[in-house]
């Protein structure tokens, strides 16, 4: 009498499929922050009667030695204009919000233009401040 | 012979997954830390304009500011008195056009003082003007 083999029962592993989709939907809400300037040194100026600033999709940052950066990547002073109402395109009023994250201690000479910029971009200008009351 | 049954079972707390939770922690928190929201003060700029008559400036409102004073109308204050002496000056004007304040600033302003000086004014009251060396300026209406 032969007895037939019964064919092996495979199976994927399934137990760690919850945790290879928290940690894939985790990797992918990283990459979207694609306005990463967190390698930009900059101290904020304090000022009082603060709000909340809310979120924006053109960030412009003078660093410590005054150079100036547009989500993140450098580019000079000439090219600001355009290049903030390129990335504002259409958006209407209300969404054309500009965060100015300027050094503390940086200079008219700089900072002046940069607002000039925004302006003819016809961005709205968020001065991104620290509170005062703070620490 | 009686033989001793052993009652005491081993048991581990589970760690298998102790590599995960820790990873998914970790990233977690640095999600929350690159996500902490900004506080500032908001400028609505209309388009900047290239020139105005001298004019119209003179019958405005200016503060100059320098490295290390500050000019009302040409007389020295301190930091501290700009917000009352701005609200004194614009007392009993109601037009937008009125409370139109020119901030005429040196090239070595430190921004910090910048921020102190128009967020008084803007406080008093005032809507600022920036009047820039090309003879440019850009209007902030509160």
């Amino acid at each position: 009498m032969k007895m037939k083999r019964g064919k092996p029962k495979v199976d994927i592993p399934s137990v760690a499929m919850g945790d290879i989709a928290f940690n894939l939907l985790i990797f992918f809400v990283i990459l979207a922050q694609s306005q990463d300037d967190s390698h930009i040194q900059w101290t904020p100026a304090k000022a009082d009667n603060l709000k909340g600033a809310g979120y924006t999709r053109v960030t412009v940052t003078i660093d410590k030695d005054q150079k100036v950066y547009l989500n993140g990547q450098e580019l000079s002073e000439g090219q600001l204009a355009s290049r903030i109402e390129s990335n504002l395109g259409d958006a209407p009023a209300g969404q054309r919000k500009v965060m100015l994250k300027a050094h503390s201690d940086c200079t008219a000479a700089k900072f002046e233009p940069v607002i000039e910029a925004i302006s003819q971009a016809g961005g709205e200008l968020v001065h991104i401040l620290e509170d005062k009351k703070q620490k | 012979m009686k033989f001793r049954r052993s009652t005491k079972l081993l048991v581990d707390v589970p760690a298998v997954a102790s590599g995960d939770i820790a990873f998914n922690l970790i990233v977690f928190f640095l999600v929350c830390a690159s996500t902490q929201p900004d506080t500032g003060r908001s400028q609505i700029l209309p388009k900047s304009e290239q020139t105005q008559e001298q004019k119209e400036q003179d019958e405005h409102l200016t503060v100059d500011l320098k490295r290390n004073a500050i000019l009302i109308n040409g007389d020295p204050v301190k930091v501290s008195e700009v917000k009352a002496r701005v609200k004194a000056k614009l007392a009993g004007k109601s037009r937008p056009d009125d409370r139109v304040v020119i901030v005429k600033s040196t090239d070595d302003v430190p921004y910090h003082a910048w921020i102190e000086v128009t967020s008084q004014i803007e406080d008093a009251g005032g809507i600022i003007t920036l009047q820039l060396e090309e003879e440019r300026t850009v209007d902030v209406p509160q």
